[in-house]
């Protein structure tokens, strides 16, 4: 009897350890056409990460990067960006110094490299200018309220070759988000300043600035190859050619209400957004999500496709299903709820906490 | 058998507090030099009711421990010597407790009686707590409300000043040389004298200042980042103590604390300051049934970053008396002991903070209790309490407990107590809970605490030369209406939780004393389990019955020693399990094993003596994290040494 037991006992080791091993081996996934989830995390955590699912899937890989790499981002996630064979994301830690720039490989997301101080702070936008180069917008060293932006912020340009930054474009304080079109990158700024900064993306250096109103933010480019972007309370289309500002509308008319998150639909003919406001009763965002036609003359904001504001706002140029993040609160998972262009829910992918962007590949 | 004698003196009716208390302090000076280390500390006149707590667990940590850790923080010490969770900012910085399964503002953290949690936040840094700031520290597991007052949920932390001083003089000076820059400097005196025959006259002063630099010779570990951060602390305490020999005692007591803590000093935009001072002052006067006590506390944090020209600043004064008197009788020839200890506590505060509804508010508080103690026979202890609080805009509920130890094995060389208590508990909101402007709350509810448990302990001489002691206790705490800054709501405090913490608690110690050498093995285990069971909003699936944040579920400490004429070699153990982060705990701080060695040599010539010790710490290198995801410091030295001199050693 004994020495059956000792047989089984055996065999049972035996199966147990060449299981083992052939799941040693797996094929090393790829992560291509799908969808990544940019999750800015709470704050003081420092747990932002990015989530991954294919378009068919209805579960999410929660944090890829961990998944991976068996450490985790220990930041918020800022921005994204693919470019060459390389995939860049912006990390925000909550201690001053402690910012990075995570570069992983495009498809196996394994790290490459970690760019941090002093060649980035407080990183805000990335874009790609190359398969070789890319650039980063910085705040710098922030300081405190009310003298918030301390220093002028930057562009890092950064060598994909050596993963190195190379070089520093100096830009006004308060460098946010950048858009590239053509062979120009449009930087706008978070600072309140008025002036949007025009970068050579060859000779990376700046090459002029255009006036535009209040703390302007690049949007996108729609079909006909004009820029729109937001500036207070409205959005203004213009002219890259030309530097002309064509249009100039006031998004909605509800005194509390701003808008937020605009996001180009698949051919390039209109724009989703969020209308919201922070309610300070109930410490809830309150507001919706509506949609504008690039060949509208008012954006009255008055007929919402969603009746509900996201953290996070996408349109995926494969599907032209809607995208939103949902955050139940800072300390717990988030969602990424899909719409049909209609406004009709179709299901939800529990992801990070706070999603707020989105990449689709 | 002095010590024995000393117990059923203090359990008598007529106390002599003076003869006690001096022998309380010959045996601690007797433990320090670890002569005797089979002997436990007793606390007899004790500032805090212990002696009405039957049926909760009191875990008291001997002098040779708080010795060893008098160069660090009361942090550290709990750490590696009770179950205790910790919420660790960073080294020197915020360091916050979880006491079975409960938040940072559910252990009261008593010093000589005086609830010393800062007022504005409802509870403790504990790396404001130098553990060379007080003689004595016991650990009291469990709600006792009844018998503590507000905070004390999940248990309390009960701390002493230093008690009368033997006659002569004692000098002493201490330093601390550890890794990455870091030290700390203390000097210090103790006194004693007789005047008269009727009078002594002692007192203890103390002077510390520490300095972490927190130089790391790296910048990462495993891809986390270190945090750069310097800290200061400086302190003074001062003791003086008049006892007269028929149980009258007059005593003074001070504890200066002054912290500061600076994240990214070397960055002038964004530099973190947080400074935190608190002043304490008590006066202390008991006859042999009457206790007066009064006090004065003063807590400021001053917050500010970059230039520091705007310092966010919060100041709160406290004025406290309290006044108890206790009776006993004996019923009959051979029945019931009975103790009633009745009292209250009146207390006014005084806030100023610049986000406050109003620029200066102030709030008066009042307890009444009564305390009660029955021994039947040599098997059973009963202690029934009760106690209302009174507050100003606030209605706190009655407060009762009632607590049983039964001995049930009772053997010249064993014996085996088991113990129960239920009790209700009740936490008074923090000011900043019900005056902040916008997230505080004017109509917070008073939590509504129930905790229940039950246990076992053990004591065990197998020889003649060896002690066991052992421990087992079960626990259920069930808290409702607990308040919480609800993060959907933009953190607004409000009362929408119910949190149910249960768990187990098991302790184990062996020591032996042979003829040339000694030696000695704790072993400790704590299951927290507490979890959210109220459904308030849409997502609140995800959140159910989940394990509260910063709670890990396993805890476990081990500590052992050897010593050998003037060489003690000690080890300390910690581990826990991860400790969630979020509440669905999708979220984690991973878990970790932190394990220390110390060696000691003294040395005695004359007047003088000498110890030194020898602390390598996390000698593994083990990766661990702060709140903030960023790492911990890997393994790190330091040299300790303490010069003491004494006038009435030869």
């Amino acid at each position: 009897m004994k020495m059956q037991f000792f047989k089984v006992l055996g065999v049972v080791l035996l199966v147990g350890s060449l299981n083992a091993c052939r799941e040693k081996d797996p094929e090393p996934e790829v992560y291509e056409l799908g969808v990544m989830v940019l999750n800015s995390g709470n704050f003081f955590d420092n747990n932002g990460s990015v989530s991954y699912f294919k378009r068919e899937k209805t579960t999410a890989i929660v944090d890829l990067f961990e998944q991976e790499n068996n450490r985790s981002f220990n930041g918020g996630v800022q921005g994204y960006a693919e470019t060459g064979e390389h995939s860049l994301i912006l990390v925000d830690n909550d201690k001053a110094g402690l910012d990075k720039v995570e570069i992983v490989n495009l498809g196996k997301w394994t790290s490459e490299a970690s760019l941090g101080a002093p060649d980035i702070e407080n990183p805000r936008s990335v874009v790609g200018i190359s398969p070789t180069k890319a650039y980063v917008s910085c705040y710098g060293a922030t300081g405190v309220y009310p003298n918030y932006f301390a220093n002028p912020g930057y562009v890092a340009v950064i060598d994909l070759t050596t993963l190195k930054v190379v070089k520093k474009i100096p830009a006004p304080m308060g460098a946010e988000k950048m858009v590239k079109l053509g062979n120009e990158v449009f930087l706008g700024n978070a600072s309140g300043a008025n002036e949007l900064l025009v970068i050579d993306a060859t000779t990376d250096a700046v090459k002029r600035t255009l006036k535009i109103g209040a703390g302007p933010e690049p949007i996108s480019p729609d079909v006909n190859g004009k820029l729109w972007i937001k500036t207070g309370f409205s959005v203004v289309r213009l002219n890259p050619q030309t530097d002309q500002v064509e249009a100039n509308m006031r998004v909605g008319t509800d005194s509390r209400k701003s808008p937020s998150s605009f996001a180009v639909t698949p051919d390039g003919r209109g724009f989703y957004y969020i209308y919201s406001f922070y309610d300070s009763v109930s410490g809830v965002d309150k507001g919706e999500t509506h949609y504008f036609s690039i060949e509208d003359t008012s954006i009255p904001g008055n007929k919402p496709v969603i009746n509900r504001a996201f953290t996070g706002l996408g349109v995926d140029p494969l599907q032209g299903l809607i995208y939103g993040g949902v955050t139940p609160s800072y300390k717990q998972a988030g969602y990424v709820v899909r719409y049909r262009p209609s406004g009709e829910k179709l299901d939800s992918i529990k992801v990070g906490i706070a999603p707020s962007g989105f990449f689709f590949k | 058998m002095f010590l024995l004698a000393v117990r059923r003196a203090s359990e008598r009716p007529s106390l002599r507090p003076y003869h006690i208390a001096l022998a309380f302090a010959i045996s601690t000076t007797a433990f320090a030099q670890r002569d005797t280390i089979m002997l436990e500390p007793v606390t007899v006149v004790g500032f805090a009711p212990e002696r009405f707590m039957a049926g909760l667990k009191i875990q008291r940590l001997d002098s040779a421990t708080l010795r060893q850790f008098r160069f660090q923080s009361i942090g550290d010490l709990l750490a590696f010597n009770t179950p205790l969770a910790f919420k660790n900012y960073g080294p020197g910085r915020l360091n916050t407790v979880s006491f079975r399964g409960t938040s940072a503002q559910h252990t009261a953290v008593l010093w000589n009686g005086l609830n010393i949690n800062q007022p504005n936040l409802g509870q403790t840094d504990f790396s404001t707590l130098p553990v060379a700031g007080f003689e004595r520290l016991s650990v009291q597991y469990g709600a006792s409300a009844s018998a503590v007052g507000t905070d004390a949920v999940g248990g309390s932390i009960l701390l002493e000043s230093s008690g009368i001083q033997p006659t002569g003089i004692r000098l002493l000076v201490g330093r601390r040389q550890a890794s990455f820059g870091n030290q700390q400097t203390q000097a210090g005196a103790s006194y004693g004298t007789e005047i008269g025959k009727k009078w002594h006259f002692s007192g203890k002063t103390l002077y510390y200042d520490g300095r972490m630099k927190n130089k790391y010779p790296y910048t990462e570990r495993s891809g986390y980042y270190m945090e750069p951060s310097v800290a200061e602390q400086r302190g003074f305490v001062q003791d003086l103590i008049l006892a007269g020999k028929k149980g009258r005692q007059l005593s003074a007591h001070l504890w200066l604390t002054d912290n500061g803590s600076t994240l990214t000093p070397e960055n002038p935009d964004a530099r973190q300051l947080t400074r935190t001072q608190s002043r304490r002052a008590l006066v202390h006067y008991q006859t042999p049934t009457w206790t007066w006590r009064t006090a004065f506390t003063r807590d400021l944090i001053d917050f500010g970053a970059g230039d520091y020209s705007q310092l966010d600043h919060t100041a709160t004064d406290r004025f406290l008396t309290h006044l108890e008197k206790e009776m006993a009788w004996q019923l009959g020839e051979a029945g019931a002991k009975v103790s009633l200890r009745v009292g209250g506590e009146v207390a006014h505060y005084r806030t100023r903070v610049d986000d406050y509804t109003a620029a200066f508010i102030s709030e008066n508080r009042a307890d009444l209790f009564a305390l009660s103690r029955c021994q039947f026979g040599p098997r059973w202890l009963v202690s029934a309490n009760v106690r209302q609080a009174f507050v100003t805009r606030f209605d706190p509920p009655l407060t009762p407990s009632l607590g049983a130890e039964y001995r049930l094995l009772n053997g010249p060389k064993y014996h085996l107590t088991a113990k129960g208590s239920v009790s209700r508990s009740y936490r008074v909101p923090t000011l900043n809970e019900r005056y902040w402007k916008v997230l505080g709350n004017p109509e917070i509810r008073p939590e509504s605490g129930l905790n229940k448990e039950m246990g076992l302990e053990a004591k065990w001489h197998p020889a003649e030369s060896q002690q066991v002691t052992a421990s087992l206790t079960a626990y259920h705490n069930r808290v409702d209406d607990w308040t919480y800054w609800n993060p959907d709501r933009n953190y607004r405090v409000e009362n929408l939780q119910l949190v149910v913490a249960r768990g187990v608690e098991a302790q184990a110690q062996w020591r032996a004393i042979f003829p040339n050498w000694q030696t000695g093995t704790t072993l400790g285990y704590a299951l927290n389990r507490s979890s959210q069971e109220r459904v308030y909003n849409a997502y609140a699936d995800d959140i159910v019955g989940k394990q509260l944040v910063y709670v890990p579920v396993h805890q476990g400490t081990f500590n052992a020693y050897a010593q050998r004429g003037v060489f003690r070699f000690t080890t300390q153990v910690r581990g826990q399990t991860r400790s969630f982060t979020t509440f669905d705990n999708s979220n984690d701080l991973p878990g970790y094993v932190l394990v220390n060695l110390l060696a000691e040599v003294t040395g005695q010539r004359g007047h003088w003596r000498a110890d030194l010790q020898a602390q390598a710490n996390n000698i593994f290198d083990a990766l661990y994290l702060n709140v903030g995801r960023n790492a911990m410091p890997g393994r790190s030295f330091s040299l300790n040494l303490l010069l003491t001199y004494n006038s009435e050693s030869k």
